[in-house]
Formats: C-alpha cells, structure tokens, sequence
C-alpha cells in the first residue's frame, strides 16, 4: 500500500503494519499511521470501514471481542503495547475511552466520576478530582448542587459529557473517543466538539466519526479508512482540500458511501 | 383474533371451515378462563363460610393449628411461618448458587460450557419433585444428621436445601436474562476506565442488573412456596410453631395435600379451612409472582434507555 504522509510532531501513538481479523474477516489490513502528540486526529470513513476497530487496538478493548486476532505492533510512548509483560487494565488507565453510546453508571454522578479513581487506588483529593473533571466539561455548574444525583437522570448531552469527565478523571495520556456525538442533538454535538477543542493542547485526541464534516472542524490530521485500509493520512486542510486518492475524493464529496 | 384475521376470497365451505376452526380455539380460551373463574369461585365461597365461622383476626394471631383435633384450633401462624420458612431458606441457598452460576456462564464461560451448562440447567428443572423429595429424605437428611446428631427425621433444614435446589434453575436463567439485559457498551467503559473485570462485574454489572436479579428470587420463591412433595417428605407435615430448621414443620401448600387423605367430611369447618389456607396461598404467591414481574418489566425498561 502506499505509505501516507507521516506527521512532523513526535508521536505518543504508532501502529505499525497492524492488522485485525475477526475469524475469517479481516477488519483492518496492515495500518501504519502515527498519532502526534497534542494534537487531534481524525479518523473517518464509511460505516464498516474499521474506524472503532482500529480506535479499540489503540486502549487494547479488542482483543475482548470473542475471534478478534491482531498482528502487527502498535507502541504507546515508545512500549509495545502488545508486549508481553503489558497489563491491559494498566494501558486503559492512560488511554481512555468514550462510546458512541452514552455509558453512565447506574450510579449518581460523584460515583460515575470516582469508579475509575477507585479502581486504580486513587488516594488524593477525590472531591477536589469529581470538581476537576466536571469544570473541564462544563457539567459541574449544572450539578455542583447534587452531585448524588443518579447519572441516568441527566440529559443525552450531559451524559457524555459526564463520560468525557469520567475518562479525564484517570489523567489519561490519550483520549479515544468513538463517533462521541452520534447520539446527540446539533446543540449538544455543539457543545462536546468545543470541549474536544479546549482538551487539545493537553490530551492527544484520536476521534473516530462518520461525520466528515465534524472531521474538517476539529482535527489537525485525519486518516480516511475504507474496507479496513488506510487509503490517505495528512494535514486536515490538505485531505479536504486536495485528497490525493480518488476515492477519498469521491467519499469527501459524497459521490459513494 | 381481529389482529390475526386473514381476509381471503374463497368458497362457501371453506369460509365454513374457517368458521369450525375459529370456534374450536375460542372454545380453548373459554375453558380456560372459565376453570380459573370456577377455582375462584370455590375457594371464595369455602373460605367465606369459614370466615364467617371462624374471625379472620383469630385465624391470623392464634398459634396452634390443629382443624382436625376434637377441640379444633384454627391459628394459621405455624402455617406461615414454615412457609416463610421454606420460601426465605431456599432462596438463601438458590440465591448465591444461581446468581454465580448466571454470572459465571455470562461472563467467563466459554460457548461450549455454558451450552453444557445451561442443557444441565434445563435438565435439573425437568427432575419431578416427588424424586427431589425422596432425595431429601433419605440422602440429605442422614447426611445432615451426621453433621448434627440434634437434627430430627423431618426437619426444615433439609427441605430448604431441596427446595432451593429445585429453584436454583430458575434463579439461574432469570438472573442470566436479567444481566444479558444490561448494554454490553457499559462493560466496556467499565474495563476502559481500567477497572478489572471483576471490578466491572460486581461495581458495574451486577448493580445494573439488581432489578432483574431481584425479580428472579422474588419468582423463584413464589414457587418454593408453591412447593408440596418436597416439603411434605422432607419437613413432615406436623403443623408446630418454630424457628428452628432442625425440627419438622408444615407449610400452606403441605397441609393442603392432607385434604386428599379425605378425613374431612364436605361442608365441615375442617373442610372449609383448607379453603381457607388454599386463598392464603393463592393470594400469597400471586402477589410475590406479580412483584417479581413487574421489576421485571421496570428493569428491562431501564436498561433500554
């Protein structure tokens, strides 16, 4: 395959010739991309095309799925992170997570925010972390008050950006978010795409979205999958304005799906 | 039927046919609805007239019950308490049996296993109570007596060990549906926030089910209740007031199986207080059945938001 531009940035996240099947289908085919650090990178392409797969082999959520098998490498700050002597649980500390699906606990918020801290042993000042975290998404003016409210009495928009706070209360290195706003409305996708914009500089942000144009707005690099291939990765501005692939062309201006 | 109505042209004596087929199934219908309105009536008007002998306040607070003795006594509360007896024991023995199994075949088992498992399963729910019973007797029992000379030939302990055998089928799958309900993503964000698994399952998991789980036990021990052979073999069917699970005791459903000895002779008091007994019971485990299923039904409408 023709090896895309690679990134000027040092890279905290590098897959190199990564490849997944799923028994007999093979889901991504030999991915070499780097993720630059501080920056947000995109990762778009039709449904199918092997966006989550490739989000879920970056926190190793993959090999969870019953006949995922994975090849290839991918290192995190320079370890591998399929190494041997890796713990999954550990890698998911530092890369986190949010679902396209809102994902609240059955719990109130406090304890939505704390699950991860406490899992990890977390000793410090929990309230001044639940405080934190919910200033970044700008949910804690609108529950200060009750934070025992039970998380699955918000609405669909605080509920991810209540995943969004639950994820940087583990003070991730990466945050990996999967199609993070499929299930919201145009005002509530609004307000999570500023809050990824205000997390750049600190968290590097992978994002993975079948909305170009989310894509175009956000992020500094994108990678356009299709059919478990990386066909085109590079600045942003340049895929949108001058893809070299014909059929990242043809995708960007919605001639096929 | 108006949804299932097939409108199609034919002849005159097909459309008759249809007509025959149709009345045969309402005719179904009809005997079923009309058996549970007869059950119904029988056991309002026998327990009426027993009520209208004997005070509903001293049937519920007296504490002996002997309907057959020649000074008959018509306290229900040796009755209740042996069934509440059985129903709480079996289900503090079914419920971590069952609720691990449900946990170990969502979670850990592989496909083939929990196939195995769950053919098992359905198996130890196709075992008759009568062999439930006899095996309660003559194994359980002398074991127990091993382990505490103290124990008496008939005892509680024994049955509520059968008895919560029996259920543990049922507290398995209820409970196995009731977690199958929760939404797989809100595992995976639980193991995304770097929890262990164990972790996500009795932080994330198990809360999330807890209605379900609950519904199941509730399930479960309406049919412990409802349990005769198990108990009539096990726990003899001497109706005492006692709390200790060494000694023998009667149950609503067990001294109902007397009236099939036929000491008592129809239109008697003692006749009619089985009916008595009989609505005790029915409304008892209908209102257990119908709590259990109503979490059920408010537990599956949570997990689907």
């Amino acid at each position: 395959m023709s090896s895309p531009a690679a990134p000027t940035d040092a890279p905290v996240l590098t897959a190199e010739r990564l490849s997944v099947r799923f028994g007999r289908r093979v889901a991504l085919r030999d991915i070499s991309l780097a993720i630059p650090r501080g920056r947000i990178v995109s990762i778009i392409g039709p449904s199918g095309c092997g966006k989550t797969t490739l989000l879920r082999c970056f926190n190793r959520m993959n090999e969870l799925a019953s006949g995922a098998r994975t090849s290839g490498t991918v290192h995190f700050a320079g370890m591998d992170l399929y190494g041997p002597d890796i713990d999954p649980v550990e890698v998911r500390r530092r890369i986190g997570m949010v679902f396209q699906q809102t994902t609240p606990f059955p719990k109130s918020v406090f304890d939505n925010i704390a699950f991860g801290p406490r899992a990890s042993g977390f000793t410090g000042d929990l309230q001044g972390l639940v405080e934190e975290v919910l200033t970044s998404v700008g949910l804690w003016s609108e529950v200060a008050d009750d934070l025992d409210t039970p998380a699955l009495e918000l609405s669909a928009g605080q509920k991810q950006r209540l995943c969004i706070a639950r994820t940087l209360a583990l003070k991730p290195d990466v945050l990996l978010l999967d199609e993070p706003t499929s299930a919201l409305d145009p005002e509530a996708t609004a307000r999570i795409e500023s809050i990824i914009r205000a997390l750049s500089p600190r968290y590097t942000i992978v994002i993975a979205t079948y909305n170009r144009w989310q894509a175009a707005r956000l992020s500094d690099l994108t990678a356009f999958l299709d059919r478990g291939e990386l066909l085109e990765y590079g600045l942003t501005e340049t895929l949108f304005t001058n893809p070299r692939e014909a059929r990242t062309e043809s995708y960007l201006t919605g001639r096929t799906q | 039927m108006m949804a299932r109505r097939v409108s199609g042209a034919g002849t005159a004596s097909r459309a008759a046919g249809e007509r025959l087929v149709a009345h045969v199934l309402l005719a179904c219908t009809v005997v079923a609805v009309v058996t549970l309105a007869a059950v119904l009536a029988v056991l309002v008007r026998e327990a009426g007239m027993f009520f209208a002998d004997v005070s509903p306040w001293r049937f519920l607070t007296e504490i002996t019950w002997a309907p057959a003795a020649a000074e008959p006594r018509f306290g229900v509360l040796p009755l209740l308490v042996g069934t509440a007896q059985i129903g709480v024991g079996a289900a503090v023995f079914a419920l971590p049996a069952g609720l691990m199994t449900a946990v170990y075949l969502h979670q850990y088992a592989g496909s083939r296993t929990a196939r195995l498992l769950s053919g098992v399963t359905a198996l130890m729910a196709g075992v008759p109570t009568v062999v439930y019973g006899l095996f309660a007797l003559h194994f359980v029992t002398p074991a127990l007596r091993v382990l505490w000379p103290g124990v008496e030939a008939f005892n509680a302990l024994s049955a509520c060990l059968v008895v919560g055998l029996m259920i543990l089928p049922t507290v398995t799958v209820l409970s196995r549906e009731a977690l199958d309900s929760v939404p797989p993503p809100l595992l995976d964000a639980g193991l995304a926030l770097g929890a262990p698994k164990g972790r996500v399952v009795t932080r994330v998991l198990l809360p999330a089910a807890s209605g379900g789980i609950l519904a199941a036990v509730l399930i479960a021990m309406a049919r412990a209740v409802g349990e005769t052979m198990i108990v009539s073999l096990a726990a003899g069917n001497e109706a005492r007031l006692t709390w200790s699970p060494f000694e023998g005791l009667q149950t609503l459903s067990a001294f109902l199986t007397q009236l099939g000895m036929g000491d008592a002779a129809t239109g008697t008091r003692e006749f009619q207080a089985f009916f008595a007994v009989g609505a005790v019971l029915f409304v008892g485990t209908y209102g257990i059945h119908m709590a259990g299923r109503m979490l059920v039904s408010r537990s599956v409408g949570r997990a689907g938001q």
